[in-house]
C-alpha cells in the first residue's frame, strides 16, 4: 500500500476528484493547506494597510491505496492538476505498513 | 452470578423474555410511556427477587437497612437500555459492615443479568451531606422511590433528610445544577435545531424536561420546607404540553433503544426517516415525511428547553454575587413600559396588553439589551398572539420595528424568542416554510431557522471579538450604510429551502419580493436586498477559483457593481459559511474570503473614473432605457460621459430626477435637491463645471455646522457635475426647524452663485468649533497614485476629521487648476478617509504639480490641525 499525498491548485480540486473517481478511487481526504514553493507571494494594499500572503493557498488530497492502483492515480493526478504554471502543486507517494477499519477491524487492502 | 445456578439462569430468562415483552409491546403501540414504566416494573421485580434470596426472605426486612431506586428508575422511567441508579441506604455503620458481602453478591448479579447498574452506599448522616463536587447524588434523591428493606428508614429519608438538605443547601444546589446544564448546552452549541439531535442530552431533551421539574420541585420545597405536590409544580397552562412533550420524547426514545440495541440516544437521519413512517409518538397524525415528524419533535423539544431556561433564570438565588451585581445594573434598564428584574423583562402595566404593538416594542426592547422574557410576559405574549394573528401589522410601521429588532446587537436572540412563540411567522410569513426544516447536507449542523439565526448573531458578535479576522470583518460591518438590508437579505436568504429545495435561491428571491411589498420598502432597498439574496453564494463560488487570478477579481467585481455591494457581500458570506457549523469558517477560508475582498474592493476602485459610452451595452443603461423611453436623447446626452460608477450608486429614480433638474438648468444655474435618509441628510447639486465649486459646496456645508460623511462627484461630456453630499446635522437645525431647509438651499445657493460671503459665513462658523478637542489624534497621510487609473491622478488624504476640512482640500485642489473627477468620502469615527481623482487641463497631474500639491495639503492640514 502506497500514501499519496497530492499538493494542488485549490481550482483544480473539482477535476483531480471527478478524475480519480472515473478511475476508480472513491475514498480521499481533502486537506486546506497553505504553502509556497517557486511560486511568490501576493501583497495587496487596502486602505492604507498591506496584506501579504506569503504562503499561498492550496488544497491538499491524500489517499492510501494499493499498489498496483498508484501509478494509475499519479498519472490521473497530474494530467488533472496541470496547467503548465509555477505553483500547480507537486505529488509526494509513501509506503504505508498497515491500514486498518475502524468499524470492524478489517486489516490490509480490503480495509482501504 | 453469585446466587444458585438454577435460580440464576431462571431470572435471567425471566428478564430476557420480560424486556422481550417490553420491547414487543412497543414496537406495536408505540407507547413510550407504557414502556417505560414496563421496564421499570420488570427490574423492580428483578431487584426485589434478588433482595429476597441475598439479603432477607422478608421484603422489608432486615432492620436499618433499604434498597432505594433513584434518579431515572426511582422516576419509573427505565428505557430499554438506560442505567439504574439505586442507593442501598443504612441507617449506620453496623449494617453496613454487616452486610457488605451480601450487597456485593447483590450488585453482581445485577450487573450479570446485563443491567448497568450504578449503586451507592450511603448512611442516613451521609446522605444529609452535601458534596458539591457530587450534586449529581442530590438529584438523583430527588427521584428516590421505596424498594425494599426498612420502610422506616426509607420514610426518614424522605421525609426528613431530602427536604431538610434541599431546603439548606439549595442555592448551592441550583448553582451546581445550572453550571451543569450550561455546560451541557455548551457541548450542543446552545441551541435545540440539531439536524441530528440528541433526544436526551440534548437541549430540549428529557434532561432539559427533568431539570424543568427538578427546578421546580426545588423552589417549591425551599419555600415549604417540605415535599409538594408534584402534580401542581409548573403552571396550569404548560402542564399539558408538558406531558405532550413528554410523551413524545419517551416514544421517540424508546424507538431509539429499541432500534440501536443499547443506550444510543442521537436522532440520525435513518432513525428518523423510520421514526416518520412509524409516526414514532404521533400516532394519530396523517402521513408523515421525515422533515414532518422533525417539526413535531423540534416543538416539543423547544418548548421544554424554553422552560428549563426560563426557570434557571428565575432562581436569582443560584446566582453568585457578581452575576447578580450584573443583573441589578440591568434593573436600571427599566423604562415606563418595561421592568426589569434579574435579567428578565416584565411588563410595567397591564393595560398595555391591549396595545397590538406592545410585542414588537418588547422584542426590540429585548434586541437592543440582552435580556431574557418573564414566563408571566411570554405566557401574556402567547395569549395576544390569537388577536394579534386577526389583523397582524404590516407595512412602513412593521418594517421599522424589524430594522430595530434587527441591527439591535442581540437580534439573534430576540428573533429565536420571536420565532419560538410564533410571532415571527406571524409577522413574517414567508419564514415559516423553514421552520425546524431539516435538510440534509453533512457540512450543516443546523435546521434552516436556526442557521439563519446564527447568520444574524455571527455579524453582530463581529464587534466584540478579539480575534484578528472577525476585526477585519468588524470595520466593514461599521462602515456599511445600511446594515439592516444586510441583516434584512439574511433573514430571508435561505426561505427558498422550503419551497423551491432545488432552487432555494429562486424561492428566496420570490418570498423576499412578496415579503419587501408588504413592508412597503423603497424600491432601492428591495434591490439591494435581492442582489444579496440572489448573490449569497457567489463569494463562496469565488473562493473555489484562484482568488488572485485578476480575471476572476474583475468578473466578480463587475457583478457587485459598488463598494457597498461588495461589502454586504462579503459579511454576508462570512456570516453564512460560519453558521453552517462551528468549525466550518477556517482561517483558510476566513483568509481567502478577505483576500478576494480587497482584491475586488481595489478593482473597483482602480477602474471608479472608467467612462460610460451610451452605446455601449449595459445591463443598467438599458434598464434605465426602458424606464424612461421618452427621455431618449435627453437622457443618453446626460450621461455620456458620466463615470461608471455613477450608474452603479444611483437609482435609476435618482438618476431620472437628476437628469431633470439638468434639464432646468436654463432656468435656474443652480439645482438643488435635500432630502433625509434615516441615517443622513443628502445634499444633491447638478449644475455645470466650475472652478472652487466642490470647494464652496463643503464650505456652504461646513459653514451651517453639517458634518460630511460622504460625497461623490460626477461629471458628463458636457461639463455638467452631480455632486452628492451625505452629511449629519450637528445642532439639528433641519431636523428641529422645517422652516430652515428653504432658508439652508437658498444660503448654498447664494454661496455657489457669488450673492454670500463664503469666508464670512466660514470665519464665524470655525470660531465657534475652534474649542473641540479631537478623542483620537490622526496622523495625516497623503498618498498619490498615479499608475491605477488610466484618466486621473489619485489623491487619497487620510487625516484627523474637522469641521471645514473638505472645504480646504478642496480649495487647494481648485487653487493648484485641479479638476475634481470623482471624490469618494469616508470617515471612520475620527478619521476623514478622502480620496479624489484630479485632472488639469484634462490629464494626469504632472510630477510638479503633485508635489507642490502633496506639500501644500500638508501644510494646510497642518495649520488647520493646530488652529483646531
Amino acid at each position: 500500500m502506497t500514501k499519496v499525498e497530492a499538493v494542488i491548485q485549490t481550482t483544480k480540486l473539482d477535476d483531480v476528484k471527478d478524475a480519480l473517481h472515473e478511475i476508480g478511487v472513491e475514498g480521499m481526504t481533502v486537506l486546506e493547506a497553505r504553502g509556497h514553493g517557486r511560486q511568490k507571494g501576493h501583497t495587496e494594499v487596502y486602505r492604507g494597510r498591506e496584506y501579504t500572503v506569503d504562503l499561498i493557498p492550496k488544497i491538499k488530497v491524500e489517499m492510501v491505496l494499493a499498489d498496483e492502483m498508484v501509478e494509475k492515480a499519479v498519472q490521473t493526478i497530474l494530467k488533472a492538476a496541470r496547467t503548465g504554471q509555477i505553483g500547480d502543486g507537486k505529488i509526494f507517494l509513501s509506503k504505508v505498513n498497515d491500514a486498518i477499519r475502524i468499524r470492524n477491524d478489517e486489516r490490509g487492502e480490503s480495509a482501504l | 452470578m453469585s446466587t444458585n445456578p438454577a435460580f440464576g439462569k431462571e431470572l435471567r430468562s425471566a428478564y430476557a423474555e420480560g424486556l422481550a415483552r417490553v420491547q414487543n409491546d412497543f414496537t406495536e403501540n408505540g407507547d413510550g410511556r407504557a414502556a417505560v414504566h414496563g421496564r421499570t416494573a420488570l427490574v423492580d421485580s428483578v431487584a426485589l427477587r434478588l433482595w429476597k434470596e441475598l439479603i432477607s426472605p422478608d421484603p422489608e426486612g432486615p432492620r436499618d437497612f433499604a434498597l432505594v431506586a433513584l434518579g431515572g428508575f426511582g422516576r419509573r422511567w427505565l428505557f430499554p437500555y438506560s442505567d439504574i441508579d439505586i442507593l442501598f441506604l443504612h441507617a449506620g455503620g453496623g449494617t453496613e459492615r454487616e452486610l457488605k458481602d451480601k450487597v456485593r453478591a447483590f450488585s453482581q448479579d445485577m450487573w450479570d443479568l446485563k443491567l448497568k447498574l450504578s449503586p451507592a452506599t450511603r448512611t442516613l448522616s451521609e446522605c444529609e451531606k452535601f458534596d458539591p463536587n457530587n450534586v449529581e447524588f442530590v438529584i438523583s434523591m430527588l427521584d428516590c422511590r421505596y424498594l425494599a428493606g426498612d420502610r422506616k428508614l426509607f420514610a426518614k429519608l424522605h421525609d426528613q433528610v431530602i427536604p431538610k438538605l434541599v431546603t439548606r443547601e439549595s442555592r448551592a444546589i441550583v448553582q451546581r445544577l445550572t453550571d451543569l446544564s450550561r455546560s451541557r448546552y455548551n457541548k450542543f452549541g446552545n441551541t435545540v435545531f440539531h439536524l441530528e439531535p440528541n433526544v436526551k442530552d440534548g437541549p430540549g431533551g428529557l434532561r432539559d424536561y427533568n431539570l424543568a421539574c427538578w427546578l421546580a420541585l426545588i423552589a417549591a420545597m425551599e419555600e415549604k420546607g417540605s415535599w409538594p405536590d408534584e402534580n401542581e409544580l409548573l403552571p396550569p397552562w404548560l402542564r399539558e404540553k408538558f406531558s405532550a412533550a413528554l410523551d413524545f420524547l419517551m416514544s421517540a426514545r424508546c424507538f431509539l433503544h429499541v432500534r440501536h440495541g443499547r443506550d444510543d440516544n442521537t436522532l440520525a437521519w435513518v432513525a428518523q426517516d423510520q421514526a416518520a413512517e412509524k409516526k414514532v409518538g404521533a400516532p394519530g397524525a396523517g402521513p408523515l415525511t421525515a422533515a414532518d415528524w422533525m417539526r413535531i419533535y423540534y416543538g416539543h423539544a423547544r418548548l421544554i428547553h424554553r422552560v428549563a431556561v426560563q426557570l434557571m433564570d428565575e432562581f436569582p438565588a443560584a446566582r453568585p454575587s457578581l452575576y447578580r451585581q450584573f443583573q441589578s445594573l440591568r434593573s436600571r434598564l427599566s423604562n415606563a413600559e418595561f421592568a426589569v428584574v434579574d435579567g428578565r423583562i416584565f411588563l410595567q402595566k397591564q393595560e398595555s396588553l391591549q396595545d397590538p404593538e406592545l410585542p414588537l416594542r418588547l422584542f426590540r426592547f429585548m434586541s437592543r439589551h440582552g435580556l431574557s422574557l418573564s414566563s408571566v410576559v411570554e405566557h401574556e405574549m402567547e395569549e395576544m398572539l390569537p388577536a394579534l394573528a386577526a389583523a397582524p401589522p404590516t407595512g412602513a410601521a412593521l418594517w421599522h420595528y424589524l430594522q430595530e429588532i434587527l441591527v439591535g446587537p442581540h437580534a439573534g436572540e430576540a428573533l429565536r424568542a420571536m420565532h419560538s412563540l410564533g410571532l415571527l411567522t406571524l409577522l413574517v410569513p414567508e419564514f415559516k416554510g423553514i421552520d425546524s426544516l431539516v435538510i440534509r447536507d453533512y457540512s450543516h449542523r443546523f435546521t434552516v431557522d436556526e442557521h439563519t439565526f446564527v447568520t444574524i448573531e455571527n455579524l453582530h458578535a463581529l464587534r466584540q471579538s478579539q480575534s484578528k479576522w472577525d476585526q477585519r470583518y468588524a470595520e466593514l460591518l461599521d462602515e456599511l450604510e445600511q446594515p439592516d438590508l444586510l441583516y434584512l437579505a439574511l433573514l430571508l436568504h435561505d426561505t427558498g429551502k422550503g419551497t423551491k429545495p432545488g432552487n432555494h435561491i429562486a424561492g428566496s428571491h420570490e418570498l423576499a419580493e412578496a415579503c419587501m411589498a408588504r413592508l412597503d420598502l423603497d424600491a432601492p432597498d428591495r434591490e439591494t436586498v435581492l442582489f444579496l439574496i440572489d448573490r449569497h453564494l457567489e463569494l463562496s463560488a469565488g473562493l473555489r477559483r484562484d482568488i488572485f487570478d485578476p480575471e476572476n477579481i474583475r468578473q466578480i467585481a463587475e457583478r457587485m457593481g459598488t463598494p457597498e455591494r461588495l461589502k454586504m457581500l462579503c459579511l454576508l458570506t462570512y456570516a453564512d459559511i460560519k453558521a453552517v457549523n462551528p468549525d466550518a469558517l477556517t482561517p483558510w477560508k476566513a483568509e481567502n474570503i478577505w483576500q478576494l475582498y480587497i482584491g475586488a474592493a481595489n478593482y473597483l476602485m482602480r477602474t471608479v473614473d472608467e467612462r460610460l459610452h451610451v452605446n455601449a451595452d449595459d445591463e443598467v443603461l438599458n434598464h434605465l432605457r426602458t424606464l424612461a423611453p421618452a427621455a431618449g436623447k435627453k437622457l443618453e446626452a446626460f450621461l455620456d460621459g458620466l463615470p461608471r460608477r455613477y450608474l452603479r450608486t444611483q437609482t435609476a429614480s435618482d438618476v431620472i430626477s437628476q437628469m431633470e433638474m439638468a434639464n432646468r438648468l436654463g432656468e435656474d444655474s443652480v439645482q438643488l435637491a435635500l432630502t433625509r435618509g434615516r441615517q443622513w441628510f443628502e445634499l444633491t447639486l447638478v449644475t455645470r463645471d466650475r472652478p472652487f465649486l466642490f470647494a464652496k459646496m463643503t464650505g456652504a456645508l461646513a459653514a451651517w455646522g453639517m458634518n460630511i460623511v460622504k460625497a461623490a462627484a460626477f461629471s458628463n461630456a458636457t461639463g455638467i457635475v452631480v455632486d452628492q453630499f451625505f452629511f449629519t446635522d450637528r445642532f439639528q437645525t433641519l431636523e428641529l426647524n422645517l422652516p430652515e431647509w428653504e432658508r439652508f438651499k437658498t444660503s448654498v445657493h447664494d454661496v455657489l452663485t457669488g450673492k454670500a460671503d463664503l469666508e464670512r459665513m466660514l470665519r464665524d462658523r470655525l470660531r465657534a468649533d475652534k474649542n473641540a478637542v479631537p478623542k483620537v489624534k490622526v496622523e495625516t497621510q497623503i498618498i498619490v497614485d498615479d499608475e491605477c487609473s488610466e484618466h486621473s491622478t489619485l489623491i487619497e488624504v487620510i487625516t484627523q476629521d474637522r469641521p471645514g476640512l473638505l472645504y480646504r482640500v478642496a480649495s487647494q485642489f481648485a487653487r493648484e487648476n485641479c479638476n475634481i473627477e470623482i471624490a469618494l468620502i469616508e470617515t471612520e469615527g475620527q478619521t476623514a478617509i478622502d480620496v479624489f481623482y484630479l485632472t488639469s487641463g484634462g490629464a494626469k497631474l504632472s510630477p510638479e504639480r503633485q508635489e507642490r500639491l502633496k506639500t501644500a495639503l500638508f501644510e494646510e492640514l497642518a495649520g488647520a490641525q493646530a488652529a483646531v
